[in-house]
Protein backbone atom coordinates (compact mmCIF):
# COMPACT_ATOMS: atom_id res chain seq x y z
CA UNK A 1 0.00 0.00 0.00
CA UNK A 2 2.74 2.39 0.99
CA UNK A 3 4.73 1.19 -2.01
CA UNK A 4 1.80 1.95 -4.31
CA UNK A 5 1.48 5.46 -2.90
CA UNK A 6 5.18 6.12 -3.45
CA UNK A 7 4.90 4.95 -7.04
CA UNK A 8 1.81 7.05 -7.75
CA UNK A 9 3.60 10.02 -6.22
CA UNK A 10 6.62 9.41 -8.44
CA UNK A 11 4.57 9.42 -11.63
CA UNK A 12 2.56 12.44 -10.54
CA UNK A 13 5.78 14.38 -9.99
CA UNK A 14 7.15 13.14 -13.32
CA UNK A 15 4.09 14.40 -15.20
CA UNK A 16 4.12 17.75 -13.41
CA UNK A 17 7.81 18.30 -14.17
CA UNK A 18 7.22 17.23 -17.78
CA UNK A 19 4.30 19.67 -18.05
CA UNK A 20 6.30 22.52 -16.52
CA UNK A 21 9.27 21.95 -18.82
CA UNK A 22 7.03 22.09 -21.89
CA UNK A 23 5.09 25.17 -20.71
CA UNK A 24 7.92 27.21 -19.19
CA UNK A 25 10.40 26.31 -21.95
CA UNK A 26 7.77 26.97 -24.63
CA UNK A 27 8.85 23.81 -26.40
CA UNK A 28 7.02 23.23 -29.71
CA UNK A 29 4.58 20.37 -29.91
CA UNK A 30 6.56 18.38 -32.48
CA UNK A 31 9.62 18.32 -30.22
CA UNK A 32 7.92 17.49 -26.93
CA UNK A 33 4.14 17.55 -26.44
CA UNK A 34 2.61 18.08 -22.99
CA UNK A 35 1.45 14.96 -21.11
CA UNK A 36 -2.18 15.78 -21.85
CA UNK A 37 -1.51 15.68 -25.62
CA UNK A 38 -0.06 12.22 -25.29
CA UNK A 39 -3.07 11.05 -23.27
CA UNK A 40 -5.31 12.53 -25.93
CA UNK A 41 -3.41 10.67 -28.63
CA UNK A 42 -3.85 7.44 -26.67
CA UNK A 43 -7.52 8.14 -26.12
CA UNK A 44 -8.41 8.87 -29.73
CA UNK A 45 -6.04 6.27 -31.10
CA UNK A 46 -7.69 3.50 -29.11
CA UNK A 47 -11.23 4.91 -29.40
CA UNK A 48 -11.14 5.24 -33.16
CA UNK A 49 -9.43 1.89 -33.53
CA UNK A 50 -6.31 2.96 -35.39
CA UNK A 51 -3.97 1.85 -32.63
CA UNK A 52 -5.87 -1.35 -31.89
CA UNK A 53 -5.69 -2.49 -35.51
CA UNK A 54 -1.98 -1.69 -35.53
CA UNK A 55 -1.34 -3.63 -32.33
CA UNK A 56 -3.40 -6.57 -33.53
CA UNK A 57 -1.58 -6.83 -36.88
CA UNK A 58 1.75 -6.59 -35.13
CA UNK A 59 0.86 -9.34 -32.68
CA UNK A 60 -0.23 -11.62 -35.52
CA UNK A 61 3.08 -11.02 -37.30
CA UNK A 62 5.22 -11.58 -34.24
CA UNK A 63 3.35 -14.74 -33.25
CA UNK A 64 3.70 -16.27 -36.71
CA UNK A 65 7.40 -15.46 -36.78
CA UNK A 66 7.90 -16.64 -33.21
CA UNK A 67 6.22 -20.02 -33.63
CA UNK A 68 8.04 -20.72 -36.88
CA UNK A 69 11.27 -19.80 -35.08
CA UNK A 70 10.41 -22.22 -32.26
CA UNK A 71 9.94 -25.14 -34.60
CA UNK A 72 13.11 -24.38 -36.57
CA UNK A 73 15.04 -23.63 -33.38
CA UNK A 74 14.11 -26.81 -31.51
CA UNK A 75 14.94 -29.00 -34.51
CA UNK A 76 18.24 -27.15 -35.08
CA UNK A 77 19.10 -27.46 -31.39
CA UNK A 78 18.47 -31.19 -31.32
CA UNK A 79 20.60 -31.66 -34.46
CA UNK A 80 23.41 -29.57 -32.96
CA UNK A 81 23.35 -31.60 -29.76
CA UNK A 82 23.39 -34.90 -31.61
CA UNK A 83 25.86 -34.24 -34.42
CA UNK A 84 29.27 -33.10 -33.28
CA UNK A 85 30.41 -32.13 -36.78
CA UNK A 86 27.44 -29.80 -37.20
CA UNK A 87 28.10 -28.24 -33.82
CA UNK A 88 31.77 -27.38 -34.44
CA UNK A 89 30.95 -25.85 -37.85
CA UNK A 90 27.47 -24.34 -37.99
CA UNK A 91 27.14 -24.30 -34.20
CA UNK A 92 30.05 -21.88 -33.90
CA UNK A 93 28.72 -19.49 -36.54
CA UNK A 94 25.44 -19.23 -34.64
CA UNK A 95 27.26 -17.24 -31.97
CA UNK A 96 28.45 -14.78 -34.63
CA UNK A 97 24.95 -14.56 -36.08
CA UNK A 98 23.62 -13.68 -32.67
CA UNK A 99 25.74 -10.54 -32.51
CA UNK A 100 24.07 -9.09 -35.61
CA UNK A 101 21.28 -6.70 -34.60
CA UNK A 102 17.96 -7.28 -36.34
CA UNK A 103 18.00 -3.97 -38.26
CA UNK A 104 21.09 -5.16 -40.10
CA UNK A 105 18.93 -7.80 -41.80
CA UNK A 106 16.34 -5.28 -42.99
CA UNK A 107 17.98 -4.35 -46.32
CA UNK A 108 18.47 -8.01 -47.17
CA UNK A 109 14.91 -8.91 -46.22
CA UNK A 110 13.47 -6.01 -48.23
CA UNK A 111 15.38 -7.04 -51.36
CA UNK A 112 14.28 -10.66 -50.98
CA UNK A 113 10.67 -10.17 -49.98
CA UNK A 114 9.80 -6.53 -50.79
CA UNK A 115 8.05 -4.24 -48.32
CA UNK A 116 5.71 -7.01 -47.16
CA UNK A 117 4.79 -8.99 -44.07
CA UNK A 118 7.11 -11.73 -45.22
CA UNK A 119 10.14 -9.49 -44.81
CA UNK A 120 9.23 -8.76 -41.17
CA UNK A 121 8.48 -12.40 -40.38
CA UNK A 122 11.81 -13.35 -41.95
CA UNK A 123 13.66 -10.91 -39.69
CA UNK A 124 11.76 -12.15 -36.64
CA UNK A 125 12.64 -15.76 -37.42
CA UNK A 126 16.32 -14.91 -37.92
CA UNK A 127 16.44 -13.21 -34.54
CA UNK A 128 14.27 -15.57 -32.54
CA UNK A 129 15.61 -18.87 -33.84
CA UNK A 130 19.06 -18.55 -32.30
CA UNK A 131 18.23 -18.43 -28.58
CA UNK A 132 15.84 -21.36 -28.98
CA UNK A 133 18.40 -23.42 -30.89
CA UNK A 134 21.13 -22.69 -28.35
CA UNK A 135 18.98 -23.40 -25.31
CA UNK A 136 17.64 -26.60 -26.87
CA UNK A 137 21.19 -27.73 -27.56
CA UNK A 138 22.37 -26.89 -24.05
CA UNK A 139 19.29 -28.35 -22.40
CA UNK A 140 19.86 -31.59 -24.23
CA UNK A 141 23.54 -31.73 -23.36
CA UNK A 142 22.92 -30.85 -19.72
CA UNK A 143 20.49 -33.65 -18.92
CA UNK A 144 22.04 -35.48 -15.95
CA UNK A 145 23.35 -38.80 -17.29
CA UNK A 146 22.11 -40.62 -14.21
CA UNK A 147 18.51 -39.60 -14.89
CA UNK A 148 18.66 -41.26 -18.29
CA UNK A 149 20.44 -44.29 -16.87
CA UNK A 150 17.92 -44.61 -14.05
CA UNK A 151 15.09 -44.49 -16.58
CA UNK A 152 16.80 -47.09 -18.75
CA UNK A 153 17.28 -49.53 -15.91
CA UNK A 154 13.61 -49.04 -15.05
CA UNK A 155 12.77 -50.28 -18.53
CA UNK A 156 12.30 -47.00 -20.39
CA UNK A 157 13.62 -46.75 -23.94
CA UNK A 158 12.89 -45.24 -27.36
CA UNK A 159 9.83 -43.01 -27.51
CA UNK A 160 8.94 -43.59 -23.85
CA UNK A 161 12.39 -42.36 -22.82
CA UNK A 162 12.13 -39.26 -25.05
CA UNK A 163 8.62 -38.31 -23.92
CA UNK A 164 8.94 -39.05 -20.24
CA UNK A 165 12.53 -38.23 -19.42
CA UNK A 166 14.61 -36.42 -22.05
CA UNK A 167 11.95 -33.87 -23.00
CA UNK A 168 10.87 -33.31 -19.40
CA UNK A 169 14.42 -32.83 -18.18
CA UNK A 170 14.96 -30.19 -20.90
CA UNK A 171 11.97 -28.03 -20.06
CA UNK A 172 13.42 -25.59 -17.46
CA UNK A 173 16.32 -24.58 -19.69
CA UNK A 174 14.07 -24.57 -22.74
CA UNK A 175 11.62 -22.15 -21.09
CA UNK A 176 14.44 -19.69 -20.45
CA UNK A 177 15.33 -19.93 -24.13
CA UNK A 178 11.72 -19.38 -25.16
CA UNK A 179 11.55 -16.23 -23.09
CA UNK A 180 14.78 -14.82 -24.48
CA UNK A 181 13.64 -15.71 -27.96
CA UNK A 182 10.36 -13.84 -27.46
CA UNK A 183 12.26 -10.75 -26.33
CA UNK A 184 14.37 -10.93 -29.52
CA UNK A 185 11.27 -11.48 -31.67
CA UNK A 186 9.56 -8.43 -30.18
CA UNK A 187 12.54 -6.16 -30.91
CA UNK A 188 12.93 -7.55 -34.42
CA UNK A 189 9.24 -6.96 -35.09
CA UNK A 190 9.44 -3.25 -34.38
CA UNK A 191 12.68 -2.84 -36.33
CA UNK A 192 11.20 -4.59 -39.34
CA UNK A 193 7.85 -2.83 -39.24
CA UNK A 194 9.42 0.61 -39.52
CA UNK A 195 10.27 -0.20 -43.12
CA UNK A 196 7.24 -2.01 -44.47
CA UNK A 197 3.77 -0.90 -45.52
CA UNK A 198 0.54 -2.02 -43.86
CA UNK A 199 -0.90 -1.72 -40.38
CA UNK A 200 1.34 -2.28 -37.38
CA UNK A 201 2.88 -0.66 -34.34
CA UNK A 202 6.07 0.14 -36.23
CA UNK A 203 4.13 1.80 -39.07
CA UNK A 204 1.97 3.79 -36.66
CA UNK A 205 5.19 5.01 -35.09
CA UNK A 206 6.68 5.86 -38.47
CA UNK A 207 3.46 7.62 -39.50
CA UNK A 208 3.72 9.77 -36.37
CA UNK A 209 7.20 10.80 -37.44
CA UNK A 210 6.20 11.74 -41.00
CA UNK A 211 3.25 13.80 -39.71
CA UNK A 212 5.46 15.40 -37.05
CA UNK A 213 2.92 14.08 -34.52
CA UNK A 214 5.18 13.59 -31.55
CA UNK A 215 2.25 12.67 -29.27
CA UNK A 216 1.58 9.65 -31.48
CA UNK A 217 5.28 8.75 -31.51
CA UNK A 218 5.46 8.83 -27.73
CA UNK A 219 2.24 6.88 -27.25
CA UNK A 220 3.48 4.15 -29.63
CA UNK A 221 6.87 3.94 -27.89
CA UNK A 222 4.99 3.58 -24.60
CA UNK A 223 2.76 0.87 -26.10
CA UNK A 224 5.82 -1.08 -27.29
CA UNK A 225 7.31 -0.88 -23.82
CA UNK A 226 4.13 -1.91 -22.03
CA UNK A 227 3.36 -4.89 -24.28
CA UNK A 228 7.00 -5.97 -24.17
CA UNK A 229 7.06 -5.75 -20.38
CA UNK A 230 3.78 -7.63 -19.92
CA UNK A 231 4.75 -10.49 -22.23
CA UNK A 232 8.43 -10.84 -21.32
CA UNK A 233 8.21 -10.37 -17.60
CA UNK A 234 4.68 -11.08 -16.48
CA UNK A 235 3.70 -13.88 -18.89
CA UNK A 236 7.01 -15.66 -19.53
CA UNK A 237 8.33 -14.69 -16.11
CA UNK A 238 5.51 -16.50 -14.33
CA UNK A 239 5.81 -19.57 -16.57
CA UNK A 240 9.51 -19.72 -15.84
CA UNK A 241 8.93 -19.33 -12.12
CA UNK A 242 6.28 -22.05 -12.03
CA UNK A 243 8.42 -24.47 -14.02
CA UNK A 244 11.41 -23.89 -11.74
CA UNK A 245 9.20 -24.52 -8.74
CA UNK A 246 7.66 -27.68 -10.19
CA UNK A 247 11.11 -29.00 -11.14
CA UNK A 248 12.40 -28.30 -7.64
CA UNK A 249 15.04 -25.85 -8.89
CA UNK A 250 13.88 -23.08 -6.57
CA UNK A 251 12.95 -23.72 -2.97
CA UNK A 252 9.24 -23.75 -2.21
CA UNK A 253 8.03 -20.94 0.01
CA UNK B 1 15.70 -72.14 -12.95
CA UNK B 2 18.79 -74.19 -12.44
CA UNK B 3 19.89 -73.56 -8.86
CA UNK B 4 23.52 -74.17 -9.65
CA UNK B 5 24.01 -71.79 -12.55
CA UNK B 6 24.94 -68.29 -11.41
CA UNK B 7 22.54 -65.35 -11.73
CA UNK B 8 25.34 -63.08 -12.90
CA UNK B 9 28.60 -64.28 -14.32
CA UNK B 10 31.78 -62.27 -15.04
CA UNK B 11 34.38 -64.11 -17.07
CA UNK B 12 37.76 -62.42 -17.64
CA UNK B 13 36.14 -59.03 -18.00
CA UNK B 14 38.26 -55.99 -18.84
CA UNK B 15 37.12 -52.44 -19.50
CA UNK B 16 38.94 -49.45 -20.96
CA UNK B 17 37.61 -45.97 -21.61
CA UNK B 18 38.94 -43.78 -24.40
CA UNK B 19 40.21 -40.37 -23.35
CA UNK B 20 41.43 -38.35 -26.34
CA UNK B 21 42.90 -41.40 -28.09
CA UNK B 22 44.43 -42.64 -24.82
CA UNK B 23 42.78 -45.81 -23.64
CA UNK B 24 42.52 -45.78 -19.86
CA UNK B 25 42.18 -49.21 -18.36
CA UNK B 26 39.61 -49.34 -15.57
CA UNK B 27 39.10 -53.06 -14.94
CA UNK B 28 41.43 -55.94 -15.71
CA UNK B 29 40.54 -59.59 -15.99
CA UNK B 30 37.71 -59.74 -13.47
CA UNK B 31 35.92 -63.04 -12.94
CA UNK B 32 33.24 -63.84 -10.36
CA UNK B 33 29.78 -65.35 -10.02
CA UNK B 34 26.76 -64.02 -8.20
CA UNK B 35 23.98 -66.45 -7.29
CA UNK B 36 20.26 -65.87 -6.90
CA UNK B 37 19.11 -64.28 -3.60
CA UNK B 38 22.67 -63.45 -2.58
CA UNK B 39 23.52 -60.14 -0.94
CA UNK B 40 26.86 -59.30 -2.51
CA UNK B 41 28.97 -56.28 -1.64
CA UNK B 42 31.47 -55.02 -4.17
CA UNK B 43 34.07 -53.31 -2.04
CA UNK B 44 36.91 -51.12 -3.18
CA UNK B 45 38.59 -47.73 -2.79
CA UNK B 46 37.49 -44.75 -4.91
CA UNK B 47 38.62 -45.05 -8.51
CA UNK B 48 39.00 -48.82 -8.42
CA UNK B 49 36.26 -49.27 -11.01
CA UNK B 50 33.64 -50.79 -8.72
CA UNK B 51 30.90 -48.54 -10.08
CA UNK B 52 31.93 -49.62 -13.57
CA UNK B 53 31.20 -53.20 -12.51
CA UNK B 54 27.68 -52.10 -11.64
CA UNK B 55 27.30 -50.26 -14.96
CA UNK B 56 28.37 -53.43 -16.75
CA UNK B 57 25.75 -55.48 -14.90
CA UNK B 58 23.07 -52.83 -15.51
CA UNK B 59 23.99 -52.87 -19.19
CA UNK B 60 24.73 -49.22 -19.99
CA UNK B 61 28.48 -49.89 -20.09
CA UNK B 62 29.93 -52.46 -22.51
CA UNK B 63 32.90 -54.62 -21.62
CA UNK B 64 36.04 -54.20 -23.75
CA UNK B 65 36.77 -57.90 -23.49
CA UNK B 66 35.47 -60.90 -21.59
CA UNK B 67 31.96 -62.21 -21.04
CA UNK B 68 29.18 -60.99 -18.78
CA UNK B 69 26.00 -63.04 -18.53
CA UNK B 70 22.73 -62.69 -16.71
CA UNK B 71 20.64 -65.86 -16.36
CA UNK B 72 23.24 -67.44 -18.69
CA UNK B 73 22.49 -64.93 -21.46
CA UNK B 74 24.83 -62.06 -22.48
CA UNK B 75 23.81 -58.60 -21.22
CA UNK B 76 23.05 -56.31 -24.17
CA UNK B 77 21.25 -53.28 -22.80
CA UNK B 78 19.66 -51.98 -19.59
CA UNK B 79 16.25 -53.34 -18.71
CA UNK B 80 14.00 -53.56 -15.68
CA UNK B 81 15.21 -57.00 -14.62
CA UNK B 82 18.21 -55.19 -13.15
CA UNK B 83 17.36 -51.84 -11.55
CA UNK B 84 19.91 -49.44 -10.14
CA UNK B 85 19.88 -47.10 -7.13
CA UNK B 86 22.30 -44.19 -7.45
CA UNK B 87 24.22 -42.33 -4.78
CA UNK B 88 22.72 -39.04 -6.00
CA UNK B 89 19.22 -40.65 -6.02
CA UNK B 90 18.54 -39.67 -9.68
CA UNK B 91 14.86 -39.13 -8.92
CA UNK B 92 12.78 -37.35 -11.57
CA UNK B 93 12.24 -33.84 -10.16
CA UNK B 94 9.15 -33.17 -12.30
CA UNK B 95 7.27 -36.12 -10.83
CA UNK B 96 5.87 -36.32 -7.32
CA UNK B 97 6.90 -39.16 -5.06
CA UNK B 98 4.31 -41.75 -5.98
CA UNK B 99 4.81 -41.13 -9.71
CA UNK B 100 8.56 -41.55 -9.27
CA UNK B 101 8.00 -44.91 -7.62
CA UNK B 102 5.57 -46.00 -10.32
CA UNK B 103 7.78 -44.88 -13.22
CA UNK B 104 9.04 -48.34 -14.11
CA UNK B 105 5.50 -49.66 -14.43
CA UNK B 106 4.57 -46.95 -16.95
CA UNK B 107 6.79 -48.75 -19.45
CA UNK B 108 4.69 -51.89 -19.05
CA UNK B 109 1.08 -50.81 -18.60
CA UNK B 110 -1.20 -47.83 -19.18
CA UNK B 111 -3.53 -48.74 -16.33
CA UNK B 112 -3.12 -45.76 -13.98
CA UNK B 113 -4.93 -47.37 -11.05
CA UNK B 114 -2.78 -50.45 -11.21
CA UNK B 115 0.39 -48.33 -11.30
CA UNK B 116 -0.71 -46.18 -8.38
CA UNK B 117 -1.75 -49.20 -6.34
CA UNK B 118 1.59 -50.95 -6.85
CA UNK B 119 3.56 -47.77 -6.23
CA UNK B 120 1.69 -47.16 -2.98
CA UNK B 121 2.45 -50.70 -1.90
CA UNK B 122 6.19 -50.15 -2.32
CA UNK B 123 6.02 -46.68 -0.81
CA UNK B 124 4.39 -48.35 2.17
CA UNK B 125 7.22 -50.83 2.31
CA UNK B 126 9.77 -48.04 2.80
CA UNK B 127 7.44 -46.25 5.22
CA UNK B 128 6.75 -43.17 3.11
CA UNK B 129 3.14 -43.60 1.97
CA UNK B 130 2.16 -40.46 3.90
CA UNK B 131 4.38 -38.43 1.57
CA UNK B 132 3.01 -39.83 -1.68
CA UNK B 133 1.93 -36.48 -3.16
CA UNK B 134 4.94 -34.48 -1.99
CA UNK B 135 7.52 -33.18 -4.42
CA UNK B 136 11.06 -34.52 -4.39
CA UNK B 137 12.60 -31.25 -3.24
CA UNK B 138 10.66 -31.47 0.04
CA UNK B 139 12.43 -34.65 1.16
CA UNK B 140 15.63 -35.20 3.16
CA UNK B 141 18.50 -37.24 1.71
CA UNK B 142 17.54 -40.41 3.56
CA UNK B 143 13.92 -40.13 2.43
CA UNK B 144 14.99 -39.53 -1.16
CA UNK B 145 17.06 -42.69 -1.07
CA UNK B 146 14.09 -44.64 0.32
CA UNK B 147 12.00 -43.36 -2.60
CA UNK B 148 14.76 -44.37 -5.01
CA UNK B 149 14.86 -47.87 -3.50
CA UNK B 150 11.06 -48.14 -3.66
CA UNK B 151 11.21 -47.02 -7.30
CA UNK B 152 13.84 -49.65 -8.11
CA UNK B 153 11.84 -52.41 -6.35
CA UNK B 154 8.51 -51.36 -7.87
CA UNK B 155 9.80 -52.20 -11.36
CA UNK B 156 9.99 -55.79 -10.01
CA UNK B 157 13.59 -56.56 -10.91
CA UNK B 158 15.36 -59.85 -10.34
CA UNK B 159 18.51 -58.03 -9.29
CA UNK B 160 18.74 -54.82 -7.29
CA UNK B 161 21.93 -52.84 -7.91
CA UNK B 162 23.00 -50.15 -5.44
CA UNK B 163 25.86 -47.75 -6.21
CA UNK B 164 27.18 -46.39 -2.89
CA UNK B 165 23.57 -45.67 -2.00
CA UNK B 166 24.24 -44.31 1.48
CA UNK B 167 27.44 -42.43 0.66
CA UNK B 168 25.79 -39.01 0.80
CA UNK B 169 23.96 -39.63 4.08
CA UNK B 170 24.97 -38.74 7.62
CA UNK B 171 26.17 -41.53 9.93
CA UNK B 172 22.89 -42.01 11.85
CA UNK B 173 20.75 -42.10 8.70
CA UNK B 174 23.27 -44.38 7.09
CA UNK B 175 22.99 -46.93 9.89
CA UNK B 176 19.19 -46.82 9.78
CA UNK B 177 19.26 -47.32 6.03
CA UNK B 178 21.57 -50.34 6.39
CA UNK B 179 19.01 -51.99 8.68
CA UNK B 180 16.29 -50.96 6.24
CA UNK B 181 17.96 -52.48 3.18
CA UNK B 182 18.49 -55.79 5.01
CA UNK B 183 14.83 -55.79 5.99
CA UNK B 184 13.73 -55.09 2.40
CA UNK B 185 16.06 -57.76 1.07
CA UNK B 186 14.65 -60.26 3.59
CA UNK B 187 11.12 -59.41 2.52
CA UNK B 188 11.51 -59.28 -1.25
CA UNK B 189 14.21 -61.95 -1.65
CA UNK B 190 16.05 -60.41 -4.54
CA UNK B 191 19.63 -60.71 -5.59
CA UNK B 192 21.36 -57.59 -4.30
CA UNK B 193 24.65 -56.16 -5.56
CA UNK B 194 25.75 -53.36 -3.29
CA UNK B 195 28.77 -51.20 -4.11
CA UNK B 196 30.54 -49.48 -1.24
CA UNK B 197 33.98 -48.21 -0.22
CA UNK B 198 33.26 -48.78 3.48
CA UNK B 199 34.74 -52.03 4.79
CA UNK B 200 32.45 -51.98 7.83
CA UNK B 201 29.35 -51.45 5.72
CA UNK B 202 30.29 -54.46 3.60
CA UNK B 203 31.01 -56.57 6.70
CA UNK B 204 27.65 -55.64 8.20
CA UNK B 205 25.58 -56.37 5.10
CA UNK B 206 27.12 -58.92 2.80
CA UNK B 207 26.72 -62.65 2.30
CA UNK B 208 29.77 -62.27 0.17
CA UNK B 209 32.37 -59.58 -0.37
CA UNK B 210 34.04 -59.08 -3.72
CA UNK B 211 37.07 -56.84 -3.24
CA UNK B 212 38.33 -54.81 -6.18
CA UNK B 213 41.43 -52.63 -5.97
CA UNK B 214 44.43 -51.24 -7.77
CA UNK B 215 44.69 -49.31 -11.00
CA UNK B 216 43.35 -50.80 -13.19
CA UNK B 217 40.97 -52.54 -10.81
CA UNK B 218 41.61 -56.20 -10.28
CA UNK B 219 39.79 -58.78 -8.22
CA UNK B 220 41.70 -58.95 -4.95
CA UNK B 221 39.50 -61.10 -2.77
CA UNK B 222 36.20 -62.95 -2.92
CA UNK B 223 34.92 -64.30 0.37
CA UNK B 224 31.70 -65.58 1.93
CA UNK B 225 30.49 -64.33 5.29
CA UNK B 226 28.18 -66.82 6.94
CA UNK B 227 27.61 -64.96 10.21
CA UNK B 228 23.97 -64.33 11.06
CA UNK B 229 22.57 -60.80 11.14
CA UNK B 230 22.41 -58.36 12.88
CA UNK B 231 26.16 -58.51 13.12
CA UNK B 232 28.47 -57.16 15.77
CA UNK B 233 31.44 -55.54 14.07
CA UNK B 234 33.66 -56.60 17.00
CA UNK B 235 32.98 -60.25 16.22
CA UNK B 236 36.30 -62.13 15.97
CA UNK B 237 35.50 -63.74 12.61
CA UNK B 238 34.55 -60.37 11.10
CA UNK B 239 37.79 -58.94 12.48
CA UNK B 240 39.70 -61.66 10.69
CA UNK B 241 38.00 -60.88 7.39
CA UNK B 242 38.55 -57.17 7.92
CA UNK B 243 42.27 -57.56 8.43
CA UNK B 244 42.51 -59.81 5.38
CA UNK B 245 40.76 -57.13 3.31
CA UNK B 246 43.03 -54.39 4.62
CA UNK B 247 46.11 -56.51 3.96
CA UNK B 248 45.10 -57.01 0.37
CA UNK B 249 44.31 -53.35 -0.16
CA UNK B 250 47.67 -52.34 1.26
CA UNK B 251 49.68 -54.45 -1.19
CA UNK B 252 47.51 -55.29 -4.10
CA UNK B 253 50.33 -56.30 -6.44
CA UNK B 254 51.67 -58.99 -4.06
CA UNK B 255 48.35 -60.50 -3.15
CA UNK B 256 47.12 -61.12 -6.67
CA UNK B 257 45.64 -64.54 -6.93
CA UNK B 258 46.32 -65.62 -3.36
CA UNK B 259 42.83 -65.43 -1.94
CA UNK B 260 40.81 -66.04 -5.07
Amino acid sequence: MKLALIRIGFYAILFVVWYLIVKVGEIPNYILPAPIDVFESFYFGFLKGGYLIGIFSSLVRVLIGYFLALIIGVVTGILLARYYLLDITFGKSILALQSIPSVAWVPLALLWFGITDKAVIFIIILEAVLPVALSTKNAMKNIPLNLIRAAQTLGSKGLHLYQNVILKAMIPELVTGLRLSWAFAWRALIAGELFISGAGIGQTLELGRSLADMAQVISMITTIGVIGFLTENIFFGSIEKNVRLAWGLDAQK
Amino acid sequence: MDELSPKIEFKNVSKSFDHNSNAEKILEDISFDIYADEFVCILGPSGSGKSTVLGLIAGFIKATSGKISFNSKPIKRPDSSRTLVFQDYALFPWLNIIDNVGFGLTTKTKNKNEIRGKALEYLNLVGLSAYKDHSISQLSGGMKQRVAIARALCAEPEVLLLDEPFGALDQQTRENMQIEILRLWGKSKKTVVFVTHSVDEALKLADRIILIGGKPGKLLYNTNISISRPRDLKDSELNKIRSQIIDRLAQPEFSMGSGI
